[in-house]
């Protein structure tokens, strides 16, 4: 396989699975039902969204671009706003760490309390 | 209390005794004080899937289980790359919701009230929960799926984790729950509601689906139609999947049908002067684009353009 051909296959990959995944073009003389349920907070937002800046961020995050590019099109309008506005507040939910012996030691009484639930040798009060 | 013997780790229990006012957690409380009608006292999804997680990726795990339970194909090697931050070694609420999207599917995120997702559960819909597991100020974010509860046994029963079927106190549930806000979403396929689902938020979770899946979304505007026929969202969203369909007869029927129950919605009135245009109705369609304009609104400056564009066309 020349390098040429490789290159010209890339290209078309790349434009098709671009075209995949790129969001719907806003349709001539339509009002979107995204727009007429959001309605007055949808105005709002408008002005906020990028959605080519939520692509950069999840890059940033290690998501690699092809997939980045696709999650970012299956965001509504309000997620997309919400994650531009403040992805690194946001809880990503992953798995219980372990740390100092402090945090352990209140965690074990919150967690009898019925409070936490860290610890899968405690009995809670209730 | 075995195990607490030290004087710093008495100090701390101390502390965190006078702090905490009690277990009982509120929701669970009422909901066992007064069980609300209809409301049996137990259920279980036993035919649930389970993944067990491997390191941080509960989002995709637990992802997984509901989208196969709706009849999707899904593992949570095929959701990482639609869920994982690897940055953040976890995965966001909002791509959860997404992904389940793009599985055809609408993502319906509860109220947040105990008694909604106990419902859910007695209708047989499993539910993805996130949890703080442990503190405001030391966060511990977890998804778990929640898949049953006996009031009686004061318990809720989820998959979690490397847990295939971990039984919680209600109480602890909740109070870990309540750290998120009460998150949760149900993943459902588009002829099925939500039997906790309320017109807006149903319409809204449908509205997210149209620009992915309109031949889904088309049926769930039709789902959603069956339970509120006076909806003019929904009514107006039947018309908008089938127009991006490429079924403009549908699309026009959806809106004159929108027009005739609510002759004041000018959207509606909008998007049949489009329909009937591209159908080569021009009298029509120059009709009822004047009558958008006379109602105005917020989106009047769309409304003329759609006027202008029919005046344009030769």
């Amino acid at each position: 396989m020349t390098d040429r051909f490789r290159r010209v296959m890339a290209g078309l990959l790349i434009v098709c699975m671009g075209g995949l995944s790129a969001p719907l073009p806003a349709l001539a003389g339509i009002v979107s039902t995204d727009t007429v349920v959001a309605g007055a907070e949808r105005e709002r937002l408008a002005g906020m969204l990028d959605r080519s800046e939520v692509r950069e961020r999840l890059r940033a995050l290690g998501v690699d671009p092809a997939n980045a590019k696709a999650r970012v099109a299956a965001l509504s309008d309000a997620e997309a706003a919400q994650l531009a506005a403040q992805l690194d507040e946001l809880p990503a939910g992953g798995d219980i760490l372990w740390a100092a012996v402090l945090i352990f030691l209140v965690l074990l009484v919150t967690d009898m309390m019925g409070y936490t639930k860290i610890f899968p040798f405690t009995r809670s009060a209730r | 209390m075995p195990g607490v013997r030290t004087p710093a780790a008495a100090g701390v229990f101390i502390l965190a005794a006078a702090l905490l006012a009690g277990c009982a957690a509120p929701q669970v409380s009422s909901l066992i004080e007064q069980r609300p009608a209809g409301l049996p006292e137990a259920a279980e999804i036993a035919a649930t899937p389970f993944f067990p997680q491997e390191d941080y990726q509960c989002g995709p795990a637990s992802l997984a289980a509901v989208l196969v339970h709706a009849g999707r194909d899904a593992t949570p090697e095929s959701l990482l790359a639609q869920v994982y931050l690897p940055a953040r070694k976890g995965s966001l609420q909002a791509e959860m919701l997404a992904a389940t999207r793009r599985h055809r599917l609408v993502a319906y995120p509860l109220a947040p009230r105990m008694e909604d997702l106990l419902r859910e559960l007695a209708a047989g819909t499993p539910v993805v929960v996130l949890q703080n597991l442990a503190l405001d100020w030391w966060p511990q974010w977890h998804y778990a799926v929640a898949i049953g509860y006996d009031l009686g046994r004061r318990e809720v029963v989820l998959r979690s984790g490397v847990t295939r079927r971990l039984t919680m106190p209600l109480d602890t549930f909740e109070h870990t729950w309540a750290r998120s806000g009460h998150w949760a979403m149900a993943a459902l396929p588009p002829d099925r509601l939500p039997a906790t689902a309320s017109e807006s938020s149903y319409l809204t979770a449908v509205a997210a689906l149209e620009r992915l899946a309109p031949a889904a979304a088309r049926r769930g505007y039709e789902t959603a139609l069956a339970r509120w026929p006076g909806s003019v969202a929904a009514r107006l969203g039947l018309g908008n999947a089938s127009y991006a369909l490429g079924d403009l007869p549908a699309a026009a029927a959806a809106y004159l049908r929108a027009t005739l129950d609510h002759p004041e919605a000018a959207d509606a009135w909008n998007n049949l002067a489009q329909a009937l245009h591209e159908l080569g109705s021009r009298e029509q369609a120059l009709a009822a684009a004047r009558r958008a304009v006379a109602l105005g609104g917020p989106r009047l400056p769309a409304y003329r353009e759609t006027l202008d564009g029919i005046l344009r066309a030769p």
